[in-house]
């Protein structure tokens, strides 16, 4: 019976059922495929219209709403999510009016907030959430209620993405026509930029900084190259992610490795394996001809 | 308003960038059924003219009208070509998407319905693209993706068809083809383009704007020593074209 239980666990059969077992594995089985769900649809988003430094900025800039938040005793999520979404429209602004200068002061924003939320974090007597807990985060230790919070916010970007697509990949693709179109242009991209911070600060807490980033942007740019639709991509992006995300927590439980590393190690994997097979792919369509 | 009345009035016009001034004291009209070239050397502000009286840009000075109206309140009744039809070459966008974006309304949001999709394709036929529509973008060729975009301006049914530099990747042949079909198109429409190209414009515009920092309306498609100078730096072009018989008059201050 041992060795038959060993046998299971080594085809990894067994040991996901027994992994599901724990309140705290289900909970970060399905935390990471909300944070799938959304950021395949926001990566996407932001990885159409080059948005990837300003999603960084963003989420480097909102440990600066930790800072305050524990500076004045204020909950978490107002803290991050006010300054997210003021450093966001900050950069948005600032990139609409002078294109050629705005990755400068997106960078700016991005070392301010960081260092405001370290400085204001010193000056806060008592023990409180360390920077490595904001960069990896903790998706093994994922509250029911930060679920309940994800699942709003998906159906949110769910239903603003489906309800409003075509005027999302004009925008994404020719702002200039469809502004001739009528579709009103600006308002449309900042209410797109407001959900790109609220995400990024949902998904933060449960997978910290660093994973956000990586699966905004991992499963996105794999997913472009082979779709032939904005929608295909963003569908194609939540899959991957999801693939990336539950591969890496099985990973991380059997090996006893930090989860959100993990996922990104294999979303990068992924990443590579794409590359080396697209090179694979043009060399012999070069030599077919 | 009678049949006579200009389409497009401009009155004084000026607009800057920096402090720069690229337009200057400019004043004209565009009748209607027009078929206007607008000529001049790079930087003189063909582009940012065109983007003015789309309502793209608003004017330093003076005014653009539109039937009367500000060119923002009638965006509906153009067909804009862009110069550029190669940004967002990688976008994960297929033909037909490109083209029914030309079917999006000024009212409100709505969902693509059965005719917008018979007049996309109905333009896709105009610009000999049928059967493209589930090709990504980024696997056409450059006249393939130009031919695309002015199918994208025909299916907005436009009132007035601007196009910014729609030869620049198109073979000569594919020139003579597209001013024939907007010749065609211009029984019909009001067309403006933004062209290089002299002897083209020679042969099948109406009018002429020379654009470099003043514009000079020329209310028939003669082609001058002066409109040459200023659209070409090149004098085999010149001889190459042989201008001759099409030398009328001239205009002073370039």
């Amino acid at each position: 019976m041992a060795n038959r239980t060993g046998y299971l666990k080594s085809m990894g059969i067994f040991s996901v059922i027994d992994a599901l077992q724990f309140e705290f594995m289900r909970n970060a089985v399905v935390a990471a495929l909300f944070a799938s769900m959304i950021c395949g649809i926001i990566g996407s988003f932001v990885v159409v219209n080059r948005l990837v430094f300003l999603a960084g900025g963003i989420a480097h800039a909102a440990y600066g709403g930790i800072g305050i938040a524990f500076f004045f005793g204020i909950p978490y999520i107002y803290g991050t999510i006010g300054v997210s979404l003021a450093a966001a429209f900050l950069m948005t602004a600032v990139a609409v009016r002078a294109k050629n200068r705005s990755d400068t002061f997106i960078g700016v924003l991005w070392a301010v907030g960081m260092a405001m939320g370290v400085i204001l974090l010193d000056l806060t007597p008592g023990y409180h959430a360390d920077l490595m807990s904001y960069l990896f985060g903790s998706i093994l230790a994922v509250p029911s209620a930060d679920i309940w919070w994800m699942s709003g916010l998906g159906a949110v970007t769910l239903a603003v993405t489906i309800f409003y697509y075509r005027d999302i990949l004009a925008i994404s693709y020719d702002a200039e026509f469809a502004k001739l179109r009528g579709v009103p242009v600006n308002l449309l991209y900042f209410v797109f930029i407001a959900l790109v911070a609220v995400s990024i600060v949902f998904i933060i807490r449960v997978v910290g900084l660093i994973l956000v980033i990586a699966l905004l942007t991992i499963p996105p740019y794999i997913a472009e190259k082979y779709v032939r639709s904005l929608m295909m991509m963003m569908i194609l992006s939540v899959i991957l992610s999801m693939l990336f995300n539950m591969t890496g927590l099985w990973v991380s439980y059997n090996y006893n490795l930090t989860s959100g590393a993990t996922i990104i190690m294999v979303a990068a994997t992924g990443f590579f394996l794409s590359l080396g097979v697209d090179m694979i792919r043009s060399f012999y369509r070069k030599t077919a001809k | 308003m009678t049949e006579n009345d200009p389409i497009i009035q401009v009155r004084d016009l000026a607009f800057s960038y920096n402090g720069e001034p690229t337009l200057v004291n400019v004043s004209f009209d565009i009748a209607e059924k027009e078929f206007l070239a607008i000529i001049g050397p790079n930087g003189g502000g063909k582009s940012t003219l065109v983007r003015l009286m789309l309502g793209l840009l608003d004017p330093v000075q003076g005014r653009i009208l539109v039937h009367g109206r500000s060119p923002k309140k009638m965006a509906h009744c153009f067909g804009y070509v862009p110069q550029d039809v190669n940004i967002n070459i990688h976008f994960p966008i297929s033909v037909i998407d490109v083209i029914l974006m030309g079917r999006m309304r000024y009212q409100g949001r709505r969902r693509i319905s059965t005719e917008d999709r018979q007049k996309a394709m109905e333009s896709m036929g105009m610009m000999g693209i049928s059967g493209f529509e589930n090709r990504r973008i980024k696997d056409l060729s450059a006249g393939q993706r130009e031919r695309v975009f002015i199918a994208r301006a025909l299916a907005t049914d436009p009132e007035i068809l601007i196009l910014d530099e729609p030869t620049a990747g198109v073979d000569s042949s594919g020139k003579t083809e597209l001013y024939h079909l907007l010749k065609q198109l211009n029984e019909s429409k009001t067309i403006i383009v933004v062209s290089h190209d002299l002897m083209i414009v020679s042969s099948y515009v109406k009018s002429v704007a020379c654009v470099n920092r003043h514009v000079h309306y020329h209310p028939s498609n003669e082609i001058t020593d002066a409109m040459m100078d200023m659209g070409y730096q090149c004098p085999v072009e010149l001889v190459a074209h042989g201008q001759p018989h099409r030398i009328l008059k001239i205009h002073g201050d370039f």
